[in-house]
């Protein structure tokens, strides 16, 4: 007995720990209705203690499972190569003390940051300068300049983050947002390469 | 006599030539404008923009090389000062320092919900530095 069926391999799955993966947990199968009933529950990996946090699971391992029930099935896979099993092991909360210490470290750094830009363009002659061209007064301290300037510089980052405006401006991702994406693609792309041992070979000194 | 002026006028329109050049790449690579048009939908307008980009910095360079006195309100000082903060702090914002450290960061620390309340840091701390900087530093 032959059907077909179509393979879609997901991105990234998440489980608990010890668990059974079936067929239908880690792709999305379609095709003959006789052969996606009878595979959907194919158990296709089990995850053990020994994956710890992250398992990759190939395509190439998917067929072979099938195939070893069921040799003359016809397999068409489409997209990724590999699916990544994230295996929740209990989050490790992170403690209020740590937060504190991160937070007040990036307070610091960002405050000494600008305090370093402005006196490496010499903002302040610039702000004199500025309020001189403006009023025609010379003054030590251009506040009325200055005051809302530093203002701005917040507002200017929440602007470019988008994070005050984000329900009603529009719907499109932030710059953090596309930032943090591509971090975890290139984590996964890494992940998919380096733990799944049938990527690379050795023939070397054969 | 006459060479002389041409040569030092070239000089000058090659130096001003290439800082032109290399001002419009530093915004383009920091991408400012287009998400401030992201942000306001306002796309078709982008050769206003251009012309807005240009138009101040000729502006801003002639002011800077001449002795100009516009004799105004002082009170004209607090919105030219809140526009250039803004401006100031999208480029802050835009260096991809930080764009490329917050991902890392917060995977790192297994905080990845708490973004934003790390980004406050960080602008908080440009607000309190520059202030601090303004109003007791010097």
């Amino acid at each position: 007995m032959d059907g077909q069926i179509f393979l879609r391999l997901r991105h990234r799955i998440k489980t608990g720990n010890d668990q059974l993966i079936y067929l239908e947990d880690i792709a999305q199968i379609t095709g003959d209705e006789f052969a996606v009933q009878k595979l959907s529950k194919m158990p296709i990996y089990h995850v053990s203690k020994k994956d710890r946090h992250i398992a990759v699971l190939d395509i190439m391992h998917v067929v072979k499972t099938i195939k070893k029930t069921w040799p003359d099935i016809d397999i068409q896979t489409v997209g990724g190569a590999e699916a990544i099993v994230e295996i929740d092991t209990g989050k490790r909360q992170l403690s209020p003390v740590l937060f504190v210490f991160v937070w007040l470290l990036l307070f610091v750094g960002a405050a000494l940051a600008i305090m370093n830009f402005h006196e490496d363009v010499s903002m302040r002659l610039v702000h004199i300068r500025l309020y001189e061209m403006i009023t025609g007064k010379t003054v030590e301290h251009p506040y009325l300049l200055q005051i809302p300037y530093s203002f701005g510089l917040g507002f200017g980052m929440i602007l470019f983050f988008n994070h005050v405006f984000k329900k009603r401006l529009n719907e499109e991702p932030s710059p953090l947002e596309v930032e943090m994406f591509k971090y975890q693609l290139d984590l996964d792309h890494y992940v998919a390469l380096k733990e799944n041992k049938e990527t690379m070979k050795d023939i070397h000194d054969r | 006599m006459i060479g002389k002026w041409l040569f030092v006028a070239l000089v000058g329109l090659g130096g001003g030539l290439t800082v032109g050049a290399g001002f419009v790449a530093f915004l383009t690579v920091l991408g400012i404008i287009p998400r401030l048009m992201q942000l306001t939908k306002t796309q078709r307008f982008i050769q206003g923009y251009e012309a807005a980009v240009i138009t101040g910095a000729v502006v801003g360079g002639w002011a800077t090389l001449s002795e100009v006195h516009l004799h105004l309100s002082k009170w004209l000082a607090l919105p030219i000062g809140l526009l250039a903060g803004i401006f100031v702090g999208m480029l802050a914002a835009a260096l991809t320092e930080v764009l490329n450290v917050l991902p890392i960061l917060t995977k790192r620390i297994g905080m990845d919900g708490k973004i934003v309340l790390l980004l406050m840091a960080i602008v908080l701390g440009k607000v309190f530095g520059s202030l601090f900087h303004w109003l007791i530093y010097i």
